[in-house]
């Protein structure tokens, strides 16, 4: 190996030499990595109990988003990692707390021992010990990190199938459009549907503070920036319903801007369980093509809540497409979700309540009362009219 | 054997500096330093990481700016030229008049020290009306990176001038009223006169990668 | 054999003072001793404490359970930032400026800091910059930017009025800390005593020495930050503006570049109050003395390289990632080596365990702990999962409760008895440190737990299905167990300065020159300047003919300094040129307050410089 190797960039060349994909091992797959785990695995023994207690945390409640449980190839090495530094972090606490623990009981003053211990400043020897052989142990963390954070930078091939999505942090949802392949030209918002084992590159950005969108299961979250965008890319590898949300401090509803991300299958319908439900998934093709279609009228019964959608004002920041008079709406920094499809998705207000119809005529009555600061004003509708609006838009599948 | 084992150690102890501040302890410049001194050297340390960071934001935002005037079609280099050669001037005379305080002449001391203020004055004079000019051309502080970086950045230097004159007026005052005898003079204005020439430096790098390079292309 | 006995037959030197010192409360309005401002400073922090653990524990009500409506929204986040502001800057910042001023003179032979009128004017600009960040709530609301105030969350389109008042109060923060930072540079270069040569100067004053180089180095660039945010909060620049090109990425580096030295600053006194607590009780030297120094100083150096790791998810791209998460994990080598010289000190020891030692033997698993975590955020790829998530909660928890505030209780205990002449009760003591020890596992372990189960900080709700109910009422139960201990400390103080048993000169039979003198000491600290041969000069008089602190037979004749209202008043100047800034944007001509401000700064200082002392 020549010297070149050290340097940065000449390491991010050689790595980038190999572009990413499904069939490529990662880091978290490659025979060395699994070597050291195990060894670390035996080292760590020692702390073994410490270890237990970490591990199984305090309670044996579900974790449906559990960060080590990883569907994707960043996840894989983001999880791979923290195994990783959790057994020889385990193994270094457990020889201090040993070390520590003995020092306690065995060097105890006894009881009329007036006498001084042996006045010793030191031992040179003992701190180039315990000086190099931490070094090393970093080293050899740091060269595989290294590596780590290349492969997971690094770009899809762009001659493999990618799936392209700009996405928008705004207060306090996700909006999500899509940029390439059959999906190009959809916009919706607060549930990512993305197809399994196919490259992805997300384009993160912000229309006001900064956001992160963070999908534990998936792996690593990035700031959605106002005014920049920054890429994540990976590649989603078990379909499956995953629930994220922001990261980032983004003022008073930050705990509610929820999001899902919803793996389909290429080929075929499957069933999943989220969440204890068992839910059918269709194929990713047939997810885009329902979602390219225009808003069906309402049938008579619901002709009044679209009425009232649109005395309310409503069209003026939603946009519904294929219907009369509700596709006005022009997209801007402070215009809402796209309700093409809003009956459609699992969750409403960025995912913070279930979607049918009480909870959405309970969010679009008083929207302050389920989201502090929302920007969408209260008092726009009375109770009864939102109840009416609601029929209405959960009918749009 | 105490004696003998201090004067080991590099430090005579029964030697007592009584210069600023020499009453607090019995050893007061153990680096040879005196406290004033050291203390102003650590305070400029301190303020090249202040001065660091806006010059830095203004390379950071350098090219940045969405809309307004560009640095070439505001600056003049003429008028800044004369108020940087003022600034500079004012170096000499500052290191007059630390010289005039170290020969214990002291009026001669205070006539440097007014003419070194004075000369800073006129430079911030000369920041005032580049200010206007800009202003008067469309460029404030809310209408590109370019303007918020540059006034505060410069607007920051020139409230440091402004701080050193106002200083150095004090110092002539007191020369005048005979707080400031020959004996403290020499270590009291050399401390203004470190800040003074800190602060003129910082001039030259602002002039020199703010405005001279904005013309080399 | 000599003991510290002999130093209570020196003669008292003779004062030569300006002013006599006056007494009451002008006294400690006017003080410019460094013992009296270390115990303003020390009781404010105690203060503030007790206000940020009532903020972390009313959040931790809203926390206990799920979908609670308590403190929603921007009371939540007002809470959140003001308990992280309040606790770093309020409570053990100040609380470090107590040991600093009240020890680091003592512990190295010197009569007061190089500039004491100085020193008293940083103490007043903290307590104002304190009052005016917490007058959010009176006037305003409380600022719920976060205690890191990202931009643009902060700025006046997005962030709350209180934010005015955190900007203010911080600037206010920053200049008292880099005044300190000048003063105690000097302090401790300068005005040793004969002897004292660095290698002989105790492992806290050392430690002491590093943090106020950090502040005095690391704050500008986060005032720069401040200034660019109160001049686009109040004068229309678009520092922060996005859609005029404003990049978010700009204040996080400024703030970093601050931030991430002052978790040294926090940490380090600290390591150094161990450093000094661990030999006393193990009756042995401090086991490689100059690598526990010079680890330190490296730690001090390397924490100016390594800001970007609070950046990893924020977009800086793989080489700016990879360069800064190489550069933190090199801090593991230092602080590993801190750690097993600790244990080499307790290896071969005589170990008691009075209360200052039970602190400082549980910082050193609660710290291992902490900073192994922090090993695993260095790791950038494993960082993008437990950034901002509660793993980051828990990391930090267990360096600054674990690590910092440990230390510093331990410090309470050892150096109450010098600073009152009393001893704190043992047994309150010890009830304080379980309920302590175990609250804290109890709040910040389960947080380990509810990061790697994805919960995300700073969010005021959560669903009843994410799997984070347990985890998060274990947590809430914690805090009252901090709470009753930390109460009971307080207690044990009042009551220990009433009822306590006089502790004499040295209670702990110690190691360091500020055990020699009386307890509490007088104004001039030592009757005669004393003459340091070791690293450990009192216990080598106590022990060893040769290395006796020899005491001359005349008194000294010493200048002290004398009190004066200056500080105060240069310190109100500025108090005022930053109210009037915080208001200029409620009412333009309000700039004229600031105008009064600075002239009073103007004629203070004249008044200062011509003053005699």
């Amino acid at each position: 190996m020549s010297y070149r190797l050290l340097t940065l960039s000449a390491l991010r060349n050689r790595l980038a030499r190999q572009p990413r994909g499904a069939q490529q091992p990662n880091l978290a797959q490659h025979p060395a990595g699994k070597a050291a785990l195990s060894l670390l695995k035996v080292v760590a023994s020692a702390g073994l109990p410490l270890l237990l207690l970490w591990l199984a945390g305090c309670s044996n409640e579900p974790a449906p988003r559990d960060t080590h449980s990883p569907v994707s190839d960043n996840g894989e090495i983001s999880s791979f990692f923290y195994s990783l530094l959790l057994y020889l972090d385990a193994a270094i606490l457990a020889i201090v707390v040993a070390v520590w623990a003995y020092a306690l009981v065995k060097f105890k003053k006894q009881a009329g021992d007036d006498t001084l211990p042996e006045q010793s400043h030191g031992n040179m020897k003992l701190e180039v010990i315990w000086t190099a052989i931490p070094t090393l142990i970093v080293v050899a963390i740091t060269v595989p990190m290294l590596v780590g954070v290349f492969q997971m930078s690094k770009r899809h091939d762009p001659n493999q199938p990618v799936v392209e999505v700009d996405v928008t942090g705004k207060q306090w949802w996700w909006e999500f459009d899509y940029k390439s392949g059959s999906a190009a030209g959809l916009h919706t918002a607060n549930e990512l549907h993305l197809p399994v084992g196919t490259a992805v590159t997300l384009h993160m950005t912000s229309a006001d503070v900064i956001h992160a969108w963070w999908v534990p299961r998936l792996g690593g979250k990035r700031d959605a920036n106002p005014g920049r965008t920054y890429p994540m890319s990976f590649t989603a590898k078990t379909p499956g319903i995953y629930d994220g949300q922001c990261a980032e401090l983004c003022g008073s509803s930050h705990a509610l801007m929820g999001t899902k991300l919803i793996v389909h299958p290429l080929a075929g319908e499957l069933e999943v369980d989220y969440k204890g439900q068992k839910v059918k998934l269709e194929t990713y093709e047939t997810w885009v093509r329902e979602q390219q279609a225009p808003a069906k009228p309402p049938v008579a019964e619901l002709e009044k809540g679209l009425k009232l959608f649109k005395e309310r004002t409503c069209p003026s920041c939603h946009l519904i497409q294929g219907l009369e008079g509700t596709d006005i709406a022009a997209r801007s920094a402070t215009s809402g979700p796209n309700l093409t499809h809003v009956g459609s998705r699992m969750g409403i207000a960025a995912n913070t309540l279930l979607n049918n119809p009480e909870n959405l005529a309970k969010w679009i009555s008083k929207p302050s009362a389920v989201k502090p600061g929302s920007k969408m004003p209260d008092g726009l509708v009375t109770p009864e009219d939102a109840k009416a609006i609601a029929a209405f838009l959960s009918s749009l599948k | 054997m105490s004696a003998e084992l201090a004067t080991a150690a590099g430090h005579d102890a029964s030697h007592v500096d009584h210069g600023d501040h020499g009453h607090l302890s019995a050893e007061n410049n153990f680096l040879g330093l005196p406290n004033i001194k050291l203390a102003m050297w650590a305070f400029l340390g301190s303020e090249c990481m202040f001065f660091g960071s806006l010059i830095g934001t203004y390379f950071f935002y350098h090219g940045k700016s969405l809309a307004g005037k560009l640095p070439t079609e505001v600056f003049s280099i003429t008028i800044t030229s004369i108020s940087t050669f003022l600034l500079l001037m004012s170096s000499m005379t500052m290191a007059l008049a630390v010289d005039a305080t170290r020969l214990k002449r002291l009026s001669s001391a205070r006539a440097y020290i007014l003419a070194t203020a004075a000369l800073g004055a006129t430079f911030v004079g000369f920041q005032v009306y580049e200010f206007s000019e800009f202003v008067h051309e469309g460029l404030t502080l809310s209408t590109s990176l370019f303007g918020s970086t540059f006034f505060v950045m410069t607007g920051f230097h020139g409230a440091h001038v402004t701080v050193g004159v106002i200083w150095l007026t004090m110092l002539s005052i007191m020369i005048s009223n005979g707080k400031l005898n020959k004996e403290r003079s020499p270590i009291t204005v050399e401390s203004a006169g470190l800040y003074w020439h800190f602060v003129d430096i910082v001039w030259i790098v602002i002039f020199t990668f703010v405005y001279l390079l904005e013309f080399i292309k | 054999m000599a003991s510290v006995a002999d130093f209570a037959q020196a003669q008292a030197p003779v004062y030569h003072q300006e002013r006599p010192a006056k007494s009451g409360l002008v006294d400690w309005l006017t003080t410019v001793d460094h013992k009296k401002i270390g115990i303003l400073y020390g009781s404010a922090g105690l203060f503030w404490l007790l206000i940020g653990g009532l903020e972390a524990l009313l959040f931790r009500l809203q926390l206990a359970k799920p979908d609670q409506d308590l403190f929603i929204g921007t009371q939540y986040n007002g809470l959140v930032t003001m308990h992280a502001t309040t606790m770093v800057f309020l409570a053990v910042m100040p609380m470090i400026a107590g040991f600093s001023n009240y020890f680091v003179p003592l512990m190295i032979g010197a009569r007061d800091v190089a500039f004491p009128r100085l020193n008293a004017f940083s103490w007043y600009t903290f307590l104002f910059g304190s009052l005016v960040i917490n007058a959010s709530v009176v006037f305003a609301h409380f600022p719920a930017g976060g205690w890191t105030g990202y931009a643009p969350l902060s700025t006046r389109a997005y962030g709350n009025d209180g934010m005015d008042f955190w900007w203010a109060g911080l600037v206010l923060l920053a200049i008292s800390s880099m005044v300190a930072g000048v003063n105690f540079v000097v302090t401790i270069l300068n005005m040793r005593a004969p002897g004292m040569t660095l290698m002989r100067v105790p492992v806290l004053a050392w430690m002491m020495l590093v943090i106020q180089f950090l502040l005095a180095f690391s704050f500008p660039p986060v005032a720069v930050g401040l200034i660019f945010l109160a001049f686009d909060r109040t004068f229309g620049s678009v520092f922060y503006e996005a859609a005029m090109g404003g990049d978010p990425h700009l204040w996080q580096h400024l703030f970093w570049l601050f931030g991430h030295p002052e978790v040294y600053v926090l940490i380090l006194p600290s390591m150094g109050i161990v450093s000094e607590v661990l030999p006393v009780f193990a009756r042995r030297p401090l086991f490689g003395q100059h690598a526990v120094i010079f680890s330190g100083v490296f730690i001090g150096f390397v924490g100016f390289g390594v800001w970007g790791h609070h950046m990893f998810t924020a977009g800086m791209g793989p080489i700016a990632d990879a360069v800064f998460a190489a550069t933190t994990a090199v801090i593991a080598i230092p602080t590993g080596v801190k750690i097993f010289n600790w244990l080499g000190t307790l290896w071969g020891g005589k170990l008691t365990f009075p209360v200052p030692m039970l602190f400082a033997i549980s910082f050193i698993p609660m710290f291992t702990i902490g900073g192994l975590s922090g090993v695993m955020h260095a790791n950038a790829p494993l960082d993008l999962q437990q950034h901002d998530s509660y793993f980051v909660v828990a990391h930090f928890h267990y360096v600054l409760v674990g690590g910092a505030l440990q230390g510093l209780f331990s410090g309470i205990y050892f150096y109450f008895p010098k600073m009152t002449g009393k001893m704190m009760s043992e047994g309150l003591g010890k009830a304080h440190f379980w309920l302590f020890l175990i609250g804290m596992n109890l709040t910040f372990w389960p947080m380990h737990d509810l990061g790697n189960r994805g919960m995300p900080r700073r969010i005021y709700t959560y669903p009843a299905d994410a799997g984070w109910n347990f985890d998060n009422l274990l947590g809430t139960a914690g805090v009252f167990f901090m709470a009753a201990g930390t109460l009971l400390m307080v207690y044990n103080i009042f009551n220990s300065m009433k009822n306590g048993k006089d502790s004499g000169r040295d209670p702990w039979d110690a190691n360091t020159l500020e055990w020699m003198t009386d307890s509490p000491p007088p104004a001039h600290n030592f009757d005669f300047t004393p003459v340091v041969f070791s690293e450990r000069p009192l216990f080598d008089h106590k022990h060893s003919e040769d290395l006796a602190i020899p005491v001359p037979h005349e008194a000294e004749q010493i200048h002290m300094p004398s009190y004066s209202w200056k500080p105060l008043v240069v310190a109100s100047g500025a108090l005022l040129v930053i109210i009037g800034l915080l208001l200029f944007h409620v009412a333009p001509m309000l700039w004229l307050i600031s105008v009064a401000g600075a002239l009073t700064v103007v004629v203070g200082i004249y008044q200062w410089v011509t003053e005699p002392v």
